[in-house]
């Protein structure tokens, strides 16, 4: 039964590692970032600009560490619910008797064990100019964990972001927007305990921080070991409502098609 | 026999956003739209047995696409009835999908990234095919449509004839009981439209299956259907056998006059001039009041004439005639 799920993986697997060329830019461009983020908080927390829980060396981890995920992370499966709605193909697919978002879903996990693969190479290259921390295994376990959630919210939110093609075909201002909101509350480019005072509170509460932030606060040990389990249930409860408001969306969606006829 | 798809009264009724025209007018739709009704099928009723081939024609617009579409499950009527093989398509997509092939000309479901055998492959898994089942059919399509050379090519690298073929296979490995075809031989040459109709005849002789064929290509559907169903504007306006359109419609002969030297205005008694350009001229007439020799004779004593011929009505004409003059008109 989910055989074709199993194939539909193994395909985009297949079909990302054909380009090759990209595979290697993507690697040469990531040790790249490493490095120039590398300099620039050198310099900035020889600034004084340091926070009171995270040294240099845990800083660097940390953009080091988000730099690896954005990897995996940066993978958007479901970016081709806009291309099949644009190339109007999404009616081929529907006359299949399959479940399109599993096959999404799927596709996307292909992807992502590729870009997966590339971390190794990548960390490896990294090591080169970089050094990073490396937690003890308990706190590398609870990193994965809160990875694995934030990989689900992370989907679901982009499984909404390309849905709306379904309404309107000019939703790329609204990606880009959301995109950027993303990569700053997230707390992909910046640790999310920089942010000061009430707007620090808030940029814990939206779910953007499920992402990046959980997962790389438990890895650079600002997230105690206490404070793991509330912050995984964080973390469910965002995916869970993510992934409720992507059936609903689904619904309405395949109700529009199907009598709209797309 | 018990029909294998069946539609009764289906109608399906569009509703799109009037757009207002000018600067401003983008706003007020934004904000007061309102909506138009465009009617896509109005109203179908027909039955098909297991194992008709059935050529589903009419002119662009008309309709074909829209039906075809609910059939699949992929729209939902706006109302009337559908069953496919004893299930209603829209309530039971994934289940009626495994009933049913499709190709599209204009569209593959072809992987584009893959070698055609990895679509195949890919296909095996979506519909659960057994392994021995999809190795004979696959063996069989292959020789067939001679897919040997191009099945490691990426599907993008085919040619359109061989992307065709690919897509033949492709809607047919799972052995659906019934097939859509839409415009399947669309820009095609003459060599690979001919092999692709074989392919269908022979896949309804052999496997029994039902399939309905849409296309504007006549001459193939007179090679391949007995049995016609004609729509223009969402409505049933033929449904039978192609002889008996022929018949019916296809009254009209034309007798074409070639002149050994130019001739002004051609005229013949009993017919309707239908064409000329100084050195021929084409007459239309009907063939249960006028005598063809008698035509013949009056344009040789009236012209000097070099060769005569007479055409016999094709499909082809008849339906045009049909889609220009409206179904009444035309038989009469």
């Amino acid at each position: 039964m989910f055989e074709p799920y199993l194939e539909f993986a193994k395909k985009a697997f297949a079909r990302e590692a054909t380009y090759r060329l990209e595979v290697f830019t993507e690697i040469g461009s990531l040790v790249l970032r490493v490095y120039i983020l590398r300099s620039l908080w050198t310099a900035l927390y020889a600034q004084n600009a340091a926070p009171i829980n995270l040294p240099l060396h845990g800083m660097i981890t940390y953009a080091t560490v988000a730099m690896l995920m954005s990897l995996i992370l940066e993978v958007d499966g479901t970016r081709m619910i806009r291309e099949k709605i644009r190339e109007g193909t999404i009616a081929t697919d529907l006359m299949k008797p399959i479940s399109l978002p599993l096959y999404f879903f799927s596709d996307g996990v292909g992807q992502t064990v590729l870009h997966a693969v590339l971390v190794v190479p990548s960390l490896l290259c990294a090591l080169l100019l970089v050094h990073i921390d490396v937690p003890n295994a308990a706190t590398f376990g609870a990193f994965l964990v809160a990875f694995l959630l934030g990989y689900g919210v992370n989907f679901f939110v982009n499984f909404l972001m390309n849905s709306i093609a379904f309404w309107t075909l000019e939703s790329f201002a609204v990606q880009l927007i959301v995109r950027w909101a993303s990569d700053l509350l997230s707390g992909q480019i910046i640790p999310l305990t920089f942010f000061p005072g009430i707007f620090g509170r808030v940029v814990f509460a939206l779910p953007f921080a499920a992402i990046y932030s959980t997962p790389l606060l438990i890895y650079v040990g600002i997230i105690p070991p206490s404070q793991w389990v509330a912050s995984f249930a964080v973390q469910a409860l965002w995916l869970l409502l993510f992934a409720s408001l992507s059936a609903l969306v689904w619904r309405a969606a395949e109700q529009k098609v199907v009598i709209q006829g797309g | 026999m018990p029909a294998i798809i069946e539609t009764g009264d289906l109608r399906k009724v569009f509703r799109t956003v009037k757009r207002v025209p000018g600067p401003l007018g983008a706003l007020r739709t934004l904000f007061s739209a309102s909506y138009e009704d465009r009617v896509a099928v109005a109203g179908i009723t027909m039955a098909l047995e297991p194992g008709e081939l059935v050529g589903y024609i009419g002119p662009n617009g008309a309709g074909k696409s829209t039906t075809i579409k609910m059939l699949t499950g992929i729209l939902v009527p706006t109302s009337g009835t559908v069953r496919v093989a004893g299930l209603v398509p829209s309530e039971r997509r994934q289940e009626n999908a495994r009933n049913i092939g499709v190709v599209f000309g204009q569209r593959s479901q072809l992987y584009w990234d893959l070698p055609l055998i990895e679509s195949f492959e890919l296909l095996r898994a979506i519909y659960g095919i057994p392994r021995d089942r999809y190795r004979r059919n696959l063996d069989e399509f292959v020789t067939i449509l001679e897919m040997d050379e191009f099945l490691r090519t990426p599907v993008r690298q085919l040619s359109l004839g061989q992307r065709m073929r690919g897509d033949f296979a492709a809607a047919l490995l799972h052995d659906p009981a019934i097939v859509y075809l839409d415009e399947p031989t669309i820009g095609l040459d003459v060599v690979a439209k001919d092999a692709i109709t074989e392919f269908i005849a022979r896949i309804n002789s052999e496997r029994g299956t039902t399939i309905i064929l849409t296309t504007h290509d006549l001459a193939e559907v007179e090679r391949l259907c007995r049995r016609i169903v004609l729509i223009d504007h969402g409505k049933l306006i033929y449904d039978g056998g192609v002889e008996r359109i022929k018949s019916e419609y296809g009254r009209f002969r034309t007798l074409v006059v070639h002149f050994s030297e130019p001739v002004a205005d051609p005229r013949l008694d009993g017919a309707e001039l239908a064409g000329a350009d100084g050195s021929s001229a084409r007459f239309r007439f009907d063939r249960n009041r006028q005598r063809i020799d008698q035509l013949v004779r009056q344009a040789s004593e009236r012209y000097r004439v070099e060769d005569v011929n007479i055409e016999e009505p094709d499909l082809e004409s008849i339906i045009r005639r049909i889609y220009v003059e409206g179904y009444e008109e035309a038989a009469r």
